[in-house]
């Protein structure tokens, strides 16, 4: 059973159990997605009440986003409009709380180890963006009896979260108190963190099968909405169907024995301070998800069984930019192969996209023995993944 | 006083005359890209009908050929969309939207009441020929529509089929393709209406919703009676979807207009403009200067405007000929010191527009080539491939490998031993030859193709697919419109001293772009060479986006048929070493069968391993029964263009048959589908759907994808947790 339905949090949660939230998924909730479930249900919203919009897609766009798009060529924030007409016009039983966090900073794995885990800007405002296209000719949500609401909340640091959260959501909930949102935060986090384990368990099986049968694996670098059907296309998936098992960086297994044969040697030769520690490639390591994508390239170089790394970006993507070389060279430096998919727009380039996944898949056939061994010949003794279950 | 105002747009000038708020005279006329005559003639006109006097009127021009025009007569130059503005606003104040549509651009104006006033919200696009007039008229005219006739043809009440609204090009594509398969053309032109209307909302809304009421304005919008019922269907549509508050009791076609006339509101607006403008602003100077641009003038510029010619000088020629022109060798000579009872690997290439087939020796070496233009069924295509080769008397083949558009569909019934994916192929043919490319440039007769190498795979690659721009067709149309083979094109280009500057882009105004050249008087030879120069651009950085070659590599391989043109191999080499200094530039020996040869390479190590073939023989590819069927259960659901495929079914021996097909076959029988228009439409129906899902279903299991975890789960209530 699990912990939030034992516990009780204080206030009258029986006052908010007939409210229903929603939330777009977009965005950073591509990663935050099981805090907000977390947090929500702790502070006594009922677990079907929580609605998020559905995947992006043309449809919901052309359904619920017309004529509301903002000036914003980053697809990712653009598409919005699609997810937040959804949630007001699209619902059977209408919403009470619109609920679309600006997140300013993200509970990284790398948090620590590297300058910052800082959202995109262009990402962390989105919501505003998206917004001015429901209240620009009129109200909608107010017409529609919305309240909606969109905190500023920095969960790369757990002891401010709560406090921001509270001053947001006080008027919309009744009976709120900061304790109150104290506990349900943390109960946010646990669940997060829940979910995160249990998807970098299944990376790990995954690695160690692949090393075990010594069968190439793909590792995606992107950011976490590329996960979003209508964003990334699901361009891994018809890889997948190749006969290629799919790792994303983003849930990539950090078990410290795994960590300490990857860089134990670069630690001790005090290149990094830890495994972490991207400051060998990437000096200004701000923005969460691009450090995650460079320790993602330095994880596919280290990793045999990596034979070849995917890499999806958004059309002009100004975050994304000043990574390719840098990634690509990592990757491709350590003989794994490297294709990337750049400019990602509202719909699939199904013939390109073909074309491309057929290239690839050639090439995998053709050179992933080869990659695997040339990579096993230099690999750090005693790798984690080859021991004996 | 009278004010005067004349609109030079791309296609046609308008002017009227007004005195004291009255419209004394207005007309208008197409020009034929001749603007300056035109507005000469209009001008005598207006001064012998309506007394337009020197010194003391005053005129005032818009359009696109108004700044260079408008200061010849002393008149003053008023913005277009200002102009249409101007005009709205004091003929309809209750109006929020105006579309104009124009012959070579399309313009939006969205007003909003501000506190004091209205704010005006502009977009115009002319950069490409989707959403315009010519759009629509380019089709026609192949169609063999008559202007007046295609002005009365409907939208409403038409099934609509799918076109390309982003491409003139391929617009004329798609219709041809309807014309096939037997779409009325009122269906197809309807189409075309839809198209407009499409792209224009599509680009020139940006978030805005288009309320009324509605102006509709510009010759499209104003002749083309299915235009403005396209417009009335898709904002009526847009109303009802965004609950937008209608007057009262207001029908939404009551709020869209279509003035009579709308071709004069930048016209119109001109006058309104120079109004408000000081009184010595724009005063009327007569037609002196004009007439002497007319007559001599413009030629005496076309001389100053023009770039220099393909070639610097004659030591520029022979030292590129020296190094290029011979650098194409013929794979279809007939050689008489091959053993043609060795086995040879064969290499097809099945492109959209023809088929090409390789034959290779056992040491890679090309001894024979051929090609049929694509009859549209692939097995005919490949019946008519295979007999070449036979009748050029090889009669082993020790494998078979296939590349290009039918690659899938041919595979099982040619019995090849590798299907090829193009990009691998272009580059293993590529790396043959040239083991050290960084990048590959393929420009075929409809396609371009960049591909970009490292670790001697194609890591990146452009393909054009949305638009025309940069591909070959259009040298061999030029070619052909002055009768003149392609094979002499180059030597023509060459002798070209001079040569005007085309514009880089859309290939619809590439072609009105060369008339309007033509005119102007420039002469064949100059006009191939522009054509040839400007191809790089349109590849390089038009189609392919990529504006930094240098960070892209140093060695670049020229391959396509296209590149057998050396006009267009001399504009690449300038183009390219203009970008990067130290580039490396080659031609591949045969490049007009690289596909091929490429694909033929990717069987050899199959080849040598040992592996027998699968090749099924010549005398049962001869034989292929095939039976074809295009009925109402071929037709694709898979989306709305719903395209008529057809189903061409072939007799072979250990096919495993379509039981539950609509169109059933028997054990024994394979189906290739052909007529669709997209990869989706491969794919039979929901029941094959099923099937093919199915077994992606079975793969997937045994081959996770974290990403689908997250989809699955990361919504909604958590799992048990696993920590304690």
């Amino acid at each position: 059973m699990p912990r939030w339905f034992a516990r009780t949090p204080s206030g009258d949660p029986k006052s908010r159990s007939h409210l229903r939230v929603g939330i777009p998924r977009l965005l950073n909730v591509w990663s935050t997605h099981q805090f907000w479930w977390g947090f929500l249900t702790a502070l006594g919203i009922e677990g079907e009440a929580i609605v998020f919009s559905s995947d992006t897609s043309e449809d919901q766009n052309r359904q619920f986003g017309k004529g509301r798009g903002t000036v914003d060529c980053c697809y990712p924030v653009k598409c919005g409009a699609g997810h937040y007409g959804e949630l007001v016009f699209g619902q059977k039983r209408k919403i009470d709380i619109f609920f679309s966090p600006m997140i300013y900073t993200l509970p990284s794995f790398l948090r620590g180890h590297v300058a910052e885990t800082l959202s995109c800007p262009r990402v962390m405002a989105g919501p505003e963006n998206i917004k001015a296209g429901f209240i620009k000719e009129k109200d909608v949500f107010a017409e529609n009896g919305i309240r909606y609401v969109s905190p500023l909340v920095s969960l790369g640091e757990p002891l401010i979260v709560p406090k921001q959260l509270y001053e947001t959501l006080k008027d919309v909930l009744p009976g709120l108190t900061l304790e109150e949102t104290r506990r349900a935060v943390h109960e946010g986090y646990q669940t997060l963190q829940d979910f995160n384990e249990r998807l970098r368990a299944k990376g790990r099986e995954v690695l160690e099968a692949c090393a075990r049968e010594d069968k190439p694996c793909l590792l995606v670098l992107a950011r976490p909405y590329h996960m979003d059907p209508g964003i990334g296309h699901e361009i891994e998936v018809d890889l997948q169907v190749y006969g290629y098992p799919i790792l994303w960086v983003q849930y990539f297994p950090v078990d410290p024995d795994l960590l300490g044969w990857m860089f134990g040697e670069d630690i001790r030769a005090g290149i990094v301070k830890s495994p972490f520690d991207i400051s060998d490639v990437w000096p200004s390591s701000y923005s969460s998800n691009t450090n995650e994508i460079l320790w993602g390239a330095k994880v596919a170089a280290r990793v045999p069984w990596i034979a070849c790394v995917i890499r999806l970006s958004s059309y002009e993507c100004g975050m994304d930019q000043p990574t390719y070389t840098p990634i690509q060279q990592i990757v491709e430096r350590s003989g794994t192969l490297f294709f990337s998919f750049q400019d990602l727009d509202s719909t699939k380039p199904a013939g390109s996209v073909k074309i491309r996944v057929e290239t690839i898949a050639h090439y995998l056939e053709k050179y992933s023995t080869e990659i695997i061994e040339k990579k096993k010949a230099s690999m750090p003794p005693g790798c984690p993944l080859l021991r004996d279950p | 006083m009278k004010l005067v105002g004349v609109d030079v747009g791309s296609t046609t000038v308008k002017a009227v005359a007004v005195e004291d708020g009255r419209v004394l005279w207005q007309d208008y006329h197409r020009h034929n890209t001749k603007q300056a005559e035109m507005v000469l003639q209009f001008l005598e006109r207006i001064e012998s009908e309506c007394g337009l006097a020197p010194g003391g009127d005053r005129i005032f021009f818009t359009g696109s050929g108004a700044g260079l025009i408008g200061p010849l007569v002393g008149g003053k130059f008023v913005q277009e969309v200002v102009a249409v503005a101007a005009a709205v606003e004091r003929l309809h104040p209750g109006v929020r939207f105006v579309s104009e549509i124009g012959g070579e651009d399309m313009k939006t104006i969205f007003f909003t009441s501000t506190g004091n006033g209205k704010g005006k919200q502009v977009y115009m696009q002319s950069a490409c020929s989707g959403g315009t007039g010519t759009f629509v008229e380019k089709t026609a005219r192949k169609l063999q529509i008559p202007t007046e006739a295609l002005c009365q043809m409907g939208y409403a009440g038409y099934s609509l089929h799918k076109i390309s609204s982003k491409c003139g090009i391929f617009a004329e594509a798609d219709s041809n393709t309807l014309v096939k398969t037997g779409v009325p053309v009122e269906e197809i032109i309807a189409s075309l209406f839809e198209a407009v209307v499409y792209q224009n909302l599509a680009t020139l809304t940006k978030g805005n919703t288009p309320m009324p009421e509605v102006l509709l304005l510009g010759g499209p919008n104003l002749f083309f009676k299915g235009l403005q019922e396209a417009w009335r269907h898709h904002l009526k549509n847009l109303w009802a979807q965004r609950r937008v508050p209608l007057p009262d009791g207001g029908e939404p076609e009551s709020l869209i207009h279509v003035p009579a006339d709308a071709l004069y509101y930048a016209c119109l607006g001109c006058v309104e403009v120079g109004r408000e403008e000081a009184q010595a602003v724009g005063v009327y100077r007569g037609t002196q200067k004009l007439r002497w641009w007319v007559e001599e003038g413009q030629h005496e510029q076309k001389a100053k405007e023009g770039a220099r010619g393909l070639v610097g000088g004659e030591g520029d020629l022979s030292s590129f000929t020296e190094q290029y022109g011979h650098s194409q060798r013929n794979g279809t000579a007939e050689r008489s010191d091959i053993d043609r009872g060795a086995p040879v690997l064969v290499g097809c290439d099945f492109g959209s527009t023809t088929a090409k087939a390789v034959v290779l020796s056992e040491d890679k070496e090309l001894l024979f080539s051929c090609y049929a233009l694509s009859k549209g069924n692939p097995i005919e295509d490949a019946k008519a491939l295979f007999r070449q080769i036979r009748e050029a008397h090889f009669r082993r083949v020790g494998a078979l490998a296939l590349t290009g558009y039918g690659k899938d569909l041919l595979k099982d019934i040619l019995g090849s031993d590798v299907a090829i994916v193009e990009t691998v192929a272009h580059a293993a043919a590529a790396l043959h030859v040239f083991p050290d490319a960084d990048v590959i440039c393929d420009v075929g007769g409809t396609d371009v193709k960049i591909m970009i190498l490292r670790q001697g795979t194609v890591s990146d690659f452009r393909l054009n697919s949305q638009c025309s721009s940069g591909n070959g067709a259009f040298l061999q149309g030029v070619a052909e419109r002055y009768d003149i083979p392609l094979e002499r094109y180059a030597d023509k280009a060459f002798l070209a001293k001079a040569m005007p500057t085309l514009a880089m882009g859309c290939g619809v105004f590439l072609q009105s772009d060369i008339v309007n050249q033509q005119r102007k008087g420039w002469s064949a030879e100059e006009i191939m060479a522009s054509l040839a120069a400007v191809l790089p651009l349109n590849v390089w950085v038009y189609a392919g986006q990529l504006q930094n070659l240098g960070a892209v590599g140093r060695k670049f391989v020229l391959q396509g048929g296209t590149h057998r043109n050396l006009a267009v191999v001399k504009a690449q080499v300038d183009f390219i070493t203009g970008k990067v200094p130290d580039a490396e530039i080659v031609v591949h020996p045969y490049s007009g069968e690289a596909g091929a040869i490429g694909a033929a390479l990717c069987a050899f190590d199959r080849w040598r391993g040992g592996h027998p073939t699968r090749f099924r023989g010549f005398d049962t590819i001869e034989a292929l029964t095939y039976t074809s069927t295009t009925s109402e259960h071929t037709v694709c659901h898979w989306c709305t263009c719903n395209c008529k495929r057809t189903f061409i079914d072939v007799q072979l021996p250990d096919a495993k048959g379509r039981t539950w097909s609509k169109v059933p076959i028997a054990e024994g029988w394979e189906r290739v589908i052909s007529g669709n228009s997209c990869p989706k439409g491969l794919v039979e129906d929901v029941n094959e759907m099923r099937v093919v899902k199915a077994k992606f279903e079975e793969v997937k299991r045994g081959y996770p994808n974290v990403a689908e975890m997250v989809r699955k789960d990361a919504f909604r209530r958590p799992k048990v947790a696993v920590s304690p």
